[in-house]
């Protein structure tokens, strides 16, 4: 698997006014800071440090996240729904790196 | 210098061999320090929890989660790696009075702050998951704050047998 690579599961179907529950997941190391004798020896900082998604393009989730969210992250969060659309989430790293994936959500 | 044991001068050489090499791990930890300083993306420093709670909530007093926020953690994480969380709320998610930022809080990590996660209205409703890592045994705390200002905490503790952040 790619780093990068994110992959997303909406339901089937969903009704007006419903929450819907949406399940992403990507592949990134998430690296961590290695320690020996409390000091830092390698120091690696790469990691996703922010997370967007947005339905039909209105911000419902966003988040900041460390190097205490492990590698290949899940993410699990809600969205309720008026009308059929789009969510649309990206991951930004501390390289620069966006990396998006989106999912449809039929009624 | 001659006159001296053999013995002697060996372990001699060895401890100045042992001091070099100290001196030089020394050496490129100093080097090391400025150019990590210059990188983006910097991780907040090293803190205690108290600390975190102090920069984050400023003091301000915390209401049991009770019925309200519930935390799903396991009793025992087997690989402080990957502890899979969950977070259930029904706090209510209306446009003036929302859970607006939900923390989660690990208090033996170096960082305290796992993530902070902020919802709007849209949501729906305030429920969360995600996998976190766990350096060892400790309290996991999350903390939701509402549009309102109000803080909600919830604590368990999470023993850890291997733990996830490295060395």
């Amino acid at each position: 698997m790619s780093v990068g690579q994110v992959r997303m599961r909406v339901p089937e179907k969903a009704k007006a006014g419903e929450v819907v529950t949406v399940r992403v997941l990507v592949t990134h190391p998430m690296q961590t800071m290695q320690y020996r004798d409390g000091k830092p020896v390698e120091r690696n900082y790469v990691y996703i440090n922010r997370v967007e998604a947005t339905y039909n393009g209105k911000k419902v989730f966003e988040a900041e996240t460390t190097q205490s969210v492990s590698e290949n992250p899940l993410f699990v969060f809600p969205v309720k729904v008026d009308a059929p659309g789009i969510v649309q989430i990206t991951f930004h790293d501390t390289e620069g790196k966006t990396f998006s994936g989106q999912a449809e959500i039929k009624f | 210098m001659d006159s001296r044991p053999e013995a002697f001068g060996t372990a001699r050489r060895h401890a100045l061999r042992h001091l070099a090499a100290l001196a030089a791990v020394a050496g490129a930890t100093s080097l090391a320090l400025p150019a990590a300083a210059q990188q983006a993306g910097m991780p907040q420093p090293d803190e205690k929890v108290e600390d975190t709670l102090k920069r984050l909530f400023g003091g301000r007093p915390m209401q049991p989660g009770g019925d309200r926020l519930k935390l799903e953690a396991p009793m025992i994480a087997e690989n402080g790696a990957v502890v899979p969380i969950r977070i259930e709320s029904d706090l209510p998610m209306t446009a003036d009075n929302y859970v607006r930022n939900v923390y989660i809080i690990a208090d033996k990590n170096r960082r305290p702050l796992n993530a902070k996660f902020t919802l709007t209205p849209d949501a729906g409703r305030a429920s969360i998951a995600t996998n976190v890592r766990l350096a060892s045994t400790s309290d996991l705390r999350v903390v939701a704050e509402t549009s309102t200002g109000a803080l909600y905490e919830v604590k368990r503790e999470v023993k850890v047998t291997v733990g996830g952040c490295g060395g």
